[in-house]
């Protein structure tokens, strides 16, 4: 008896939750949205235009890295420049989701981590709509297969851990340090430079390449890159590298935001 | 029955001159092994309280007394440091309306948001919503972003949200006035008819004739401490004594 009423509001628990983060991502996108004409598809707008000027630039250069074709060396920034035009996005958002949120808090008791966790959503939302069409239309071309257009979402999944995982802990760490943006802006930008989004990974100097595969959003471009551009059949030890990375940063970054959650409420 | 239970509830919180909120400086006092851990202060000190079930309780007491601390403990947006605070039912805290409100978004949309963050689900706030703009006389602003609305409309709205539902524990800080003269009367009968249910209601006040009148229980905070309960005839006049 006991037991089947604890079951009982932990699912209630659990669908309120879900509620929350329907409403906050429907807010969210709401508000992006209203009234612009392109609506969701903005959030595609500024990887194509970076990777027209990237084409612009090095193109010419770098199209002997990818078999001499610029199409290819095309897509190669294209899918580079989506995943970390979604982590730089979802981050940056869950970031202040937090601290801007305080006033709320203070009000109504609230699961803290619905916040950061809608504003991950509604970029995934965002992703689902915009930038997966146009992946899987490339992946289709390339591979002929369904299987490539659907193991997309592979590492994707490894990609929304990763960015779960560093909302919660910059999130979480905003609280304390109200500087953070700026320390943050370099973080991302490290991580952007330092993943071979526009570049050939070959043209890395030996000594310094190490240095670039400790990035963790190195194995999901590479996965990414392999799914939709190869041809090939999915890389199953790519895939599994990527999702086993994105789970680690996922569980370390709750981890963090459980055990400071506590201190929370005095600083905002 | 008991609706809630305090037990030896104390808090600490870290003080306001204490924020640091500055990684540079914080990173650089450790190297300069200046950095010491935040001082806290006790804001709530050993705190017993039982409320039953349908008891209207004024909470009195100076400013910076801990009145809303107590509340947002209560409430559950605070968890005390020691001691164990149990509630029983629903609470609907009624503090500044409208902090749940996001201005870009319709009438409609914010009366589904607020009511999730309150606590109720998405679908029962849909049925309500007639009854919510019916009340807050905004039925025909229901598709017009709330920052179209007047802040007399939006308090409104907030109230009538608020107390559309009929909640186990009604939480009041400081007395509520809202909109114009017709409206208020409106909002006065509402309460009213809480003060006559079954709802427990605990309400801050600075209003000592409302918690006279309004309340048959009353604490007083003095400096986290819970310094006098009871009738609340008898903690307002030794709490005005004490003042003055």
């Amino acid at each position: 008896m006991s037991l089947s009423l604890s079951n009982k509001y932990i699912s209630a628990d659990v669908q309120h939750y879900l509620e929350l983060l329907q409403v906050l991502v429907s807010r969210n996108l709401k508000v992006r949205y209203r009234g612009s004409f392109l609506g969701i598809y903005w959030s595609l707008l500024n990887p194509l235009i970076m990777t027209s000027l990237y084409t612009a630039i090095f193109g010419a250069t770098f199209a002997k890295y990818y078999d001499d074709s610029i199409p290819n060396y095309i897509l190669a920034a294209l899918t580079g420049l989506i995943v970390i035009n979604f982590f730089s996005a979802a981050t940056s958002q869950a970031l202040s989701s937090v601290v801007g949120n305080g006033a709320l808090l203070n009000k109504i008791r609230l699961p803290v981590s619905v916040f950061p966790v809608s504003m991950i959503t509604a970029n995934v939302f965002q992703f689902v709509m915009g930038a997966y069409p146009l992946l899987a239309i490339v992946a289709l071309i390339k591979s002929q297969s369904l299987v490539n257009v659907v193991a997309i979402l592979l590492p994707f999944i490894a990609l929304v851990l990763f960015c779960v995982g560093v909302g919660f802990f910059v999130s979480s760490l905003y609280v304390f340090f109200r500087d953070l943006p700026y320390f943050y802006e370099l973080v991302v930008f490290m991580l952007w430079i330092s993943s071979p989004v526009f570049y050939p990974a070959a043209i890395v100097p030996n000594s310094v390449k190490p240095f670039l595969s400790i990035n963790p959003l190195s194995p999901i471009i590479e996965s990414l890159r392999q799914i939709t551009l190869s041809g090939n059949l999915p890389d199953l030890m790519m895939i599994a590298n990527a999702l086993l990375s994105g789970m680690i940063f996922a569980i370390l970054g709750w981890a963090y935001f459980h055990k400071s959650r506590s201190q929370f409420m005095d600083l905002l | 029955m008991e609706s809630i239970r305090l037990d030896q509830v104390c808090l600490w919180r870290r003080t306001q001159e204490e924020f640091s909120y500055d990684l540079k400086k914080t990173v650089l006092s450790i190297f300069e092994g200046k950095y010491r851990q935040p001082a806290k202060k006790l804001v709530l000190d050993n705190i017993d309280l039982v409320v039953e079930k349908g008891e209207k309780i004024g909470i009195i007491g100076s400013n910076g007394a801990g009145k809303s601390t107590l509340l947002k403990v209560i409430s559950g947006i605070l968890q005390p440091t020691t001691g164990t605070v149990r509630v029983r039912g629903k609470i609907a805290p009624l503090i500044e309306l409208g902090a749940g409100f996001d201005s870009e978004i319709s009438v409609i949309d914010n009366i589904l948001l607020y009511g999730v963050l309150l606590g109720f689900s998405r679908a029962e706030m849909k049925e309500r919503s007639d009854s919510i703009l019916d009340f807050a006389e905004l039925e025909d602003y229901r598709f017009i972003p709330v920052k179209g609305l007047s802040s007399g409309m939006v308090a409104r709205l907030g109230f009538a949200i608020a107390t559309d539902i009929q909640p186990d524990i009604l939480i009041l800080d400081e007395v509520l006035s809202v909109g114009d003269e017709s409206f208020r009367n409106k909002c006065q009968k509402r309460l009213d008819q809480f003060w006559d249910s079954h709802v427990t209601i605990l309400v801050v006040s600075h209003s000592m004739d409302f918690i006279r009148n309004s309340c048959d229980q009353a604490i007083w905070l003095s400096k986290g401490h819970l310094k006098l309960a009871g009738g609340s005839q008898e903690v307002v006049k030794s709490y005005l004594d004490s003042v003055t």
